[in-house]
């Protein structure tokens, strides 16, 4: 199930929160013989983490019913070592083997899963075997709860975070349907307490549906329309496509990329407030980048981080000398890229962004910094579009095809009738998608804060009913329902 | 007073009511079989067991269900088309919003033009064509005539390329309209606005050209009883941009006084003596008029025509508004819709000596994705 979508928004969402916000109700009748509040608040969380928990189980069979055992297997194994270490890791060797005996099972079923098949193929490309490809489908959202889980068994290693004691908690947390297919990658650590205290204020359930509903905008007005002009221009065919209409599909899939992604982290943010957990922030308007080494600090924040702590510290980071360093910053980002796919064009991604991080670290960094601004933005622009052109073409010879096109090897020339054609159908949607990447939303609601009270009154309201109309528009476009696939479900 | 804080609170109970009142609308509303908008059968609700359940096909069905059966559907739809014609799209769903509020369907890129090409070839290798005065006729749709009203920049490829390359593969005598078009264009309407067919008046000059490659005189247009049945034609290309401020389009139908019909349905025995079922005009699909809809195989025999000229006539619905006017020069007319007539026309004609000419009628739109093309050899 997608969050954009009708099943999801009008029966699985409204039943889940009405039967979770019904639970402390329910639970304060009379005859339950409670009448403190904080009593019953503790008293109703293992209700409400059930009702979260069974919905997060439907949700996630709803689209993968076969493969949900695979999930609960991988909770499992993470719940069971954790005790064990907690219970038995007395020195640190023992604690040693009860991370590695769960760090090995997570990465080999996801490296079964995800990576099997690339693997086969690639053999088969280099020594002309004929190895059969097991045509496994991958499972939803693998790669990131794998990572979710493996981020408790290491913490606990560390002694970060304390063993949890109720696996139902844990899958709770592990199988939590607000960020389970597409992140943000929340740590055990950072939800741990709210697993077992926490409650829903009324402003806060306000907040988090605000949140989501300006995800769900994100990503059904703009995601969506910027993909369907990409996919356009992608099946247009060299032989049409000018220099223009390349860069312009470029730039097309840049914003989808980021407003799509983004726009799932705001639900899931969104969702996790109204039910009472705090998620970080995934994205801090990235496309704003100044230089490759600022652009990673406001992408997908949750997977880097992760690297950061999981692998490039513990590798010794920069701390080791040059050399060392280097090595780290390309471990990290082979794996970056390989987690984004099994394929060879993420791979060469993730070494292009490694690439690019070691030069500005050894080469270029500080002259960079000297720059106008402007040009390092440009700068940092032209770098991530270029990019995302790599990402987004897993085939190889395409990937080629399309790379002459943006650098002017076409017979259509730089600019053509029908770049002008695309600009006239998506101008707006392309406007309003590249002013919403930088910051102007937050600028205004603080400008706004400055105003005189009618003032502030009036533009609250214009705001208020541009958002309700906005919300039909977008109910509107899931209802035609014609392209509404969510890039990051297979990843 | 009023405080932002209650103007949030107000806009966040709205999005809630929005929610919960398309849910309850959805339990409560009566389940719908068929959408006359889209012309299609609405997904019913799925069945649950064990299989469907591990499979995953009870939750995908379970999702088109809700879809479908969503309350107030056709206003979402016209929501957003108007939405998006405001922002200045003029390509919604594949059809051009272009000028005199002329809906124009885009022409996709064919793919079958070889094999369409062959399988006509071998058609008429098969045939007799001593016995039997073969033609091919491919009519060009309103983006090839009308490209002067698309919106401006719109793609255009042509398909009188495609229709060079399908003749020349077929090699079947071809009869080629489009200059008669061009010169009809000048006083009259040769597309509908809203659907993707021609009007009669299109179709008349379709039969005139006929009619110089056949060396027959055809009979001019006054002489011909003009009715205008309807003013309220919404057709299939309004229905995909589902604009519902678009005009609608009127239709015209003519008669020849002089004509006496038999038109006999062969698949369901029914026997008229009309070409036009105006009962259609009651429904939403009013091009249906023309020979009554979809038949396999129609059988028009007009008594006043004295020569014992029989046309058999393989076609798609383009050929609906032509065949009133062809009636008038052949005391007996085959009619074949080879998507839905499964034996064959060859087969057909081996076993019917009499039929003295063929015509193959198609439109240049559909034609590469006609399923019943396959059939025809």
């Amino acid at each position: 199930m997608v969050f954009s979508s009708i099943p999801f928004l009008f029966f699985f969402l409204p039943l889940c929160l009405i039967l979770y916000f019904a639970v402390p109700f329910l639970w304060g009748l009379p005859w339950k013989g409670s009448s403190r509040l904080n009593d019953n608040l503790e008293n109703c969380i293992p209700w409400k983490n059930g009702i979260l928990l069974s919905f997060s189980l439907i949700f996630y069979a709803w689209g993968e019913p076969v493969y949900i055992v695979l999930m609960l297997f991988a909770s499992a194994v993470d719940y069971t070592n954790g005790r064990l270490m907690e219970r038995f890791g007395t020195t640190k060797v023992k604690r040693t083997a009860f991370l590695c005996c769960s760090v090995v099972i997570n990465l080999s079923v996801l490296a079964f899963f995800k990576y099997a098949d690339f693997l086969i193929a690639t053999l088969n490309g280099i020594f002309g075997t004929q190895i059969e490809p097991l045509g496994l489908g991958l499972p939803v959202g693998i790669s990131f709860y794998t990572f979710q889980t493996m981020s408790y068994i290491i913490d606990l290693y560390r002694g970060e975070v304390k063993a949890e004691h109720n696996y139902f908690a844990y899958l709770t947390y592990v199988s939590m349907f607000p960020q389970l297919v597409a992140g943000p990658i929340v740590r055990f650590a950072d939800i741990q307490e709210r697993l077992h205290k926490r409650t829903s204020l009324v402003c806060e359930v306000e907040q988090g549906l605000t949140r989501f509903v300006q995800g769900l905008f994100k990503k059904v007005l703009i995601a969506n329309q910027v993909g369907a002009l990409w996919e356009e221009v992608r099946q247009l065919g060299a032989a049409q496509t000018s220099v223009a209409s390349a860069w312009l599909g470029a730039l097309c899939f840049t914003l989808q990329l980021y407003f799509d992604f983004s726009a799932y982290s705001d639900m899931a943010i969104g969702m996790g407030q109204m039910l009472g957990f705090h998620f970080n922030e995934n994205f801090r308007y990235p496309l704003t980048a100044i230089s490759v080494t600022d652009f990673w600090r406001r992408w997908h924040i949750s997977l880097s981080t992760w690297f950061r702590d999981y692998v490039y510290i513990p590798l010794g980071g920069n701390r080791a000398g040059r050399w060392r360093h280097l090595r780290n910053i390309a471990v990290v980002w082979t794996l970056t890229g390989l987690w984004h796919g099994a394929s060879w064009n993420f791979v060469l991604w993730g070494m292009y962004y490694g690439i690019l991080l070691a030069l500005e670290k050894y080469v270029w960094g500080k002259a960079l910094a000297k720059l106008p601004r402007i040009l390092q933005h440009v700068y940092a622009f032209l770098i991530v579009v270029f990019g995302f052109v790599v990402f987004a073409i897993t085939d190889m010879n395409e990937l080629g095809t399309y790379i002459t096109l943006l650098f002017g090897v076409t017979g259509k020339g730089i600019i053509d009738m029908q770049f002008w054609w695309y600009l006239r159908n998506y101008g707006v949607v392309l406007l309003v998608a590249c002013v919403l990447a930088w910051p102007v939303y937050p600028w205004l609601q603080n400008r706004a804060a400055l105003l005189e009270r009618r003032a502030g009154i009036v533009l609250s309201v214009i705001s208020g009913v541009g958002s309700i109309f906005l919300f039909v528009l977008t109910i509107a476009y899931l209802v035609n329902d014609t392209y509404n696939p969510f890039l990051y479900f297979r990843f | 007073m009023i405080t932002n804080s209650t103007i949030r609170r107000i806009v966040s109970i709205t999005y809630c009511a929005i929610i919960l009142l398309l849910a309850v609308g959805f339990m409560a509303s009566p389940k719908k079989e068929f959408s006359e908008n889209e012309n299609r059968y609405l997904a019913k609700e799925p069945v649950l067991s064990v299989k469907n359940l591990v499979s995953g096909t009870y939750m995908e069905s379970m999702s088109e269900w809700l879809s479908d059966q969503f309350p107030m559907r056709d206003f979402f739809m016209g929501f957003k088309s108007t939405v998006e014609i405001g922002t200045g799209k003029r390509e919604i769903n594949g059809v051009y919003v272009a000028q005199e509020d002329y809906l124009i369907e885009a022409y996709a890129q064919p793919v079958n033009t070889q094999r369409i090409g062959e399988t006509f070839r071998n058609f008429y290798e098969k045939t007799d064509s001593s016995q039997i005065d073969m033609r091919l006729m491919l009519i060009p749709t309103a983006i090839t005539i009308y490209r002067d009203k698309l919106p401006s920049g719109a793609p255009f490829r042509s398909q009188m390329d495609v229709a060079q390359e399908i003749y020349q593969t077929a090699k079947i005598p071809s009869i080629d309209c489009i200059e008669q078009l061009i010169q009809g264009a000048e006083s009259g309407q040769l597309y509908y606005r809203t659907d993707h067919h021609w009007t009669m008046y299109g179709a008349y000059q379709g039969y005139l050209a006929y009619c110089e490659a056949k060396g027959l005189s055809p009979v001019p247009l006054e002489s011909w009883s003009a009715q205008t049945v309807t003013e309220e034609f919404a057709g299939t290309l309004y229905s995909k941009v589902n604009d519902y401020s678009h005009p609608k389009d009127s239709i015209t139908i003519y008669t020849n006084p002089n004509d006496r019909l038999t038109v006999t349905y062969v698949d369901t025995g029914e026997v008229t003596d009309s070409l036009y079922n105006l009962d259609y005009l009651a429904q939403k699909d009013k091009y249906s008029l023309f020979l009554n809809n979809i038949h396999t195989c129609v059988e028009i025999e007009n008594e006043n025509v004295e020569s014992d000229a029989v046309l058999v006539v393989i076609k798609d619905s383009y050929a609906n508004s032509i065949i009133p006017f062809l009636a008038h020069h052949y005391h007996k007319i085959y009619v074949f819709d080879t998507r839905y007539y499964k034996e064959g026309p060859s087969h057909f004609l081996s076993e019917h000596a009499e039929v003295t000419d063929v015509l193959l009628l198609y439109n240049m739109n559909t034609i590469d994705t006609d399923s019943g093309i396959r059939g025809i050899y």
